[in-house]
């Protein structure tokens, strides 16, 4: 059930047999939520890490006018706040697209885990890093890439993450959003998000049928969008062998 | 009430082509006392249930970068946006 995770992990960091048996036990509450429903709102102090295994979920904020922002959309394998359990209070909320599967682990068992396994801990700075290297990306997008292109590099990055978690086959993954999501996230009108959509399927880039989208030509549509898949830091996009951090290694060795 | 926050502002609507590089092409200048304010665009090649509204396909000025949902007819477009124009309104979007 913890597949997605381990993946994701082990894409970062080799992991040994005791990393994978720490990683299991590490999910002991598992629970079904439902559809567009909060896991946990701004305000809220937060117990829990929140690890989606199944489903689509989002990161956003509530404007005063009632706009919604989305900051991210998190896929199975995510921690929803590897880091903001050490808040007081969530500064923003986290709320389901699709029924999703997730696991809530007490923070105390990220404490013991991280005590205990340097790689596994490696691999959640890897996480965090690449969180904000996506959030990073987003605001490129808003900021610097037209409508089309905005919504173009969205569905070559989900691509690529779902593709390293397994959920991802044939160029085709599931695409539970709403027109209204991609607006909110793109800063964009539905309207302009229709209008996109529809010219992406016409121009043959894409497919939406029963809520998969299918990618026809994915090298197009990385073109089209100026796609570069590095913020992902995905293995077949990084240089880990060249990689190191000789502070870590040292204190793993004494 | 008279006074002169209560002065109606003059909405004008003049038919004009808009390029969308979409199938929405018909829309409406929208002049606000002589200026123009704002590019309203009929959705035509949208979702069924769209279809037939209003769109503001360009704001300026006050009406810059709002992101409003359509409106069913151009009377409503025409009264949102009036209201849009008082000179004491802050919050914009409804």
């Amino acid at each position: 059930m913890q597949d997605a995770l381990i993946r994701k992990l082990e894409s970062y960091e080799a992991l040994s047999k005791q990393d994978h048996e720490a990683l299991r036990v590490l999910v002991p509450k598992i629970r079904q939520v439902g559809p567009r429903t909060d896991l946990i709102s701004e305000g809220e102090p937060p117990e829990n890490v929140h690890l989606i295994l199944e489903g689509f979920a989002c990161r956003y904020k509530i404007l005063p006018s009632g706009q919604r922002q989305i900051m991210a959309f998190l896929v199975p394998g995510d921690f929803c706040d590897l880091n903001v359990f050490i808040l007081d209070q969530m500064d923003h909320c986290i709320g389901t697209i699709s029924a999703c599967q997730v696991a809530d682990i007490p923070r105390r068992a990220i404490d013991e885990i991280t005590a205990n396994h340097p790689h596994i801990t490696r691999a959640f700075w890897w996480c965090a890093l690449v969180d904000e290297a996506v959030l990073r990306e987003w605001l490129v997008n808003v900021g610097g890439r037209q409508a089309n292109q905005r919504i173009a590099h969205l569905l070559c990055e989900l691509l690529l993450r779902l593709q390293a978690v397994g959920y991802a086959s044939d160029n085709t993954y599931p695409f539970p959003f709403k027109q209204a999501d991609i607006a909110d996230c793109m800063g964009l009108s539905e309207v302009h998000v229709n209008r996109t959509i529809r010219e992406l399927r016409a121009l043959g880039l894409i497919t939406l049928k029963q809520r998969h989208l299918t990618i026809h030509n994915v090298e197009e549509l990385k073109a089209f969008s100026g796609f570069t898949a590095n913020y992902l830091h995905l293995k077949n996009a990084r240089w880990s062998e060249r990689r190191s951090v000789p502070w870590l290694v040292r204190a793993q060795g004494s | 009430m008279a006074g002169p926050h209560n002065v109606e502002t003059l909405v004008v609507l003049q038919p004009i082509a808009v390029d969308t590089d979409s199938s929405d092409c018909k829309g409406m200048l929208v002049l606000a006392n002589g200026m123009l304010v704002a590019v309203l665009v009929q959705l035509n090649h949208s979702e069924e249930k769209q279809k037939g509204r209003w769109f503001i396909e360009a704001g300026f000025g006050r009406l810059r970068d709002l992101r409003q949902r359509p409106f069913d007819t151009l009377d409503d477009a025409t009264r949102w946006l009036r209201q849009q124009m008082k000179p004491n309104v802050v919050n914009r979007q409804s």
